[in-house]
């Protein structure tokens, strides 16, 4: 099964890159293909924290933020280039990820999701307060992204240019969760998330897992920022709003905990709906919102639960008719 | 300004505090349940309130208990949503779905409301009261009444009286009391009106001192963390008390270095005080650990 899924990655994968061009490759299709691409790089950060640490960060829109605020200063402000703003949303993203995780280090469940929202919440009044970073204006005048290294020329002017890059790095951090989840410390994280006391007895140290996770999701996030920055051109408080979090929480919690494509299939659904077929964006919101309420309170599991259901169902009827014969 | 003065309006600023926090305190500290939408409830109760004295033109007096029966009917529904999530003590999922209920709140208030910004007008608000020195209008003045009240009348009820004695019972464990015959539904909707007609009656009253607009509501959450958390979960009493401390510091913080940083200034309390004393958080979360 492993086999023959690492198998329909490739082709997959060639399909997705192709199919903005097959579908007419107008620039709204590419700059929908570039967003879905950046939110859910997003939310693939969260999705190891609440999927295999089973933690609800509410903070994660910070390290977003962090990121793309990293990325308009030091571009505007000192000139720096691409690769270098990339390596500083890692590290600024990682710092505020120590701080945080250190502080929540012995806090679980509701009171960790209270204090990382409360987190989110103050730096919302900081982003929209502090001069320093443009205030309730914001960062205006970003360069285009340019990733150029020796000779070899990597820039993106528009969004069809933008789009290989956008790509990439969602492969990338496919590959990393995915690599994640077969790693000592993904299986350390599900030990401590689904049995600490076993996991404990194995000479796992919770606290060090939970803190090592938080480190390594939080640069996840904060490369799409990074990412986003470009896009944009512009950063501005509005980037810590609401509906970043209620979209990679909707992104994690959709498809089921745990589904490799699931972060990305929600992202995609949802920024369609919202660039394609949209009611206004007043009426979006209740949409969103009312999506990530009827998933949690009727499929728990998620859509894939349903699926699964029907196949276990049918398999056990399989079964049973096996042995009656 | 004088530094009576400034107590005075941390007074009233506390007493505002810990009435925005009244349902909270009840949600997680008795029946550990939490709602994240909390700040959007207190947004569409002080809409509610100003649609009604605007454009309905129904007076001040009346327009409240009307905020508070809206507050009623979301409370409700949102608990019929969420009751099997209730029944298995499900915070995560319970808190997520807080969250989108607060999104979509804000996306309907946005819709009928509009999003400028409004101005809550009460005829008490105009009116100043001035002993020596130091003032405060009427609706300060109210503000600390309903609050005293309001924690007076919750701490009779929860200490009291048999309705107290169930919520208890089912906060302590549902199954439980389920099996003792009491009806754990209805009291799991009971809190959650409460809920929604305590936020609805504070936004009503607390909204008039500021311009309201449909994106408000996070300052109100991070207060009630503040305030529930400071107070110790669980106690009424030390809601209150956590509450008035708080809006003197708010007061003086806001007067002394920066009111833009007042919400960052409360998250600090927050912070310090968990990591001072994490041990009376843990009392107040070992239950809902599964």
């Amino acid at each position: 099964m492993a086999n023959l899924s690492r198998l329909a990655f490739l082709p997959g994968a060639v399909v997705l890159f192709l199919l903005p061009a097959w579908l007419g490759g107008s620039p709204a299709l590419y700059s929908a293909a570039v967003l879905i691409a950046i939110m859910a790089i997003m939310a693939y950060g969260l999705d190891i924290v609440v999927s295999d640490l089973g933690e609800v960060s509410l903070g994660h829109t910070v390290f977003f933020a962090a990121g793309a605020y990293v990325t308009a200063l030091l571009s505007t402000k000192a000139g720096a280039g691409a690769w270098f703003t990339l390596v500083a949303s890692i590290v600024v993203s990682l710092g505020l990820a120590a701080l945080v995780g250190l502080v929540t280090l012995q806090l679980r469940e509701f009171v960790f999701s209270l204090v990382t929202y409360a987190v989110s919440v103050v730096a919302a009044t900081i982003a929209a307060n502090w001069m320093f970073l443009g205030g309730s204006d914001g960062l205006r005048g970003l360069p285009t992204l340019d990733l150029s290294i020796a000779g070899l020329s990597l820039s993106a002017r528009n969004d069809q240019e933008f789009w290989p890059y956008a790509f990439v790095l969602l492969a990338l951090t496919l590959y990393l969760v995915q690599r994640f989840r077969q790693s000592r410390l993904g299986q350390a994280a599900l030990m401590v998330h689904l049995n600490p006391r076993l996991a404990i007895m194995s000479g796992i140290n919770p606290l060090k897992v939970r803190l090592q996770v938080f480190l390594f999701s939080a640069p996840v996030t904060a490369c799409a920022g990074w990412l986003y920055a470009y896009q944009r051109a512009y950063v501005s408080a509005n980037i810590l709003e609401t509906y970043f979090l209620i979209l990679m929480l909707t992104a994690v919690v959709l498809m089921g905990r745990r589904q490799l494509l699931g972060p990305l299939l929600t992202t995609a659904l949802v920024l369609i709906q919202e660039k394609f077929f949209s009611f206004g964006s007043y009426a979006d919101k209740i949409a969103l919102g009312s999506l990530l309420i009827i998933v949690l309170a009727f499929f728990p599991q998620g859509l894939i639960g349903l699926f699964a259901l029907r196949r276990k169902q049918a398999r056990t009827m399989a079964a049973t008719l096996e042995n009656s014969k | 300004m004088s530094l009576l003065q400034q107590l005075i309006n941390g007074l009233v600023l506390g007493h505002a505090y810990a009435l925005i926090a009244i349902g909270w305190t009840l949600l997680l500290g008795v029946a550990r349940l939490v709602n994240f939408g909390h700040g959007q409830m207190y947004m569409l109760g002080a809409f509610v309130t100003w649609w009604a004295t605007t454009t309905a033109g129904v007076s001040y007096v009346l327009a409240l208990p009307l905020a508070m029966v809206v507050g009623v009917i979301i409370g409700l529904l949102m608990q019929r949503i969420m009751l099997r999530a209730t029944f298995e003590q499900n915070l995560t999922s319970i808190m997520i779905m807080t969250l989108g209920f607060g999104y979509v709140i804000n996306g309907v208030a946005s819709l009928v409301f509009g999003s400028t910004g409004q101005i809550l007008d009460t005829d008490w608000s105009q009116r100043d009261i001035q002993i020596g020195g130091i003032w405060l209008t009427w609706q300060d003045a109210a503000i600390v009444v309903v609050a005293i009240a309001l924690f007076l009348l919750l701490k009779r009820v929860l200490d009291k009286s048999r309705t107290g004695r169930l919520v208890r019972m089912v906060a302590e464990d549902p199954k439980l009391a389920q099996l003792a015959g009491i009806n754990v539904r209805r009291v799991y909707y009971g809190i959650f009106a409460f809920e929604g007609a305590a936020v609805s009656l504070a936004a009503g009253l607390i909204a008039p001192r500021t311009p309201i607009l449909t994106s408000m509501g996070f300052e109100e959450v991070m207060i009630t963390f503040v305030v529930v958390v400071l107070g110790g979960i669980g106690s009424v009493t030390g809601s209150y008390v956590a509450g008035v401390c708080l809006g003197v510091f708010t007061a003086l913080f806001s007067a002394l270095v920066s009111p833009a940083y007042a919400t960052a200034a409360a998250f600090v309390v927050l912070i310090a005080v968990l990591v001072l004393r994490p041990g009376g958080l843990s009392a107040g979360t070992a239950k809902g650990v599964h």
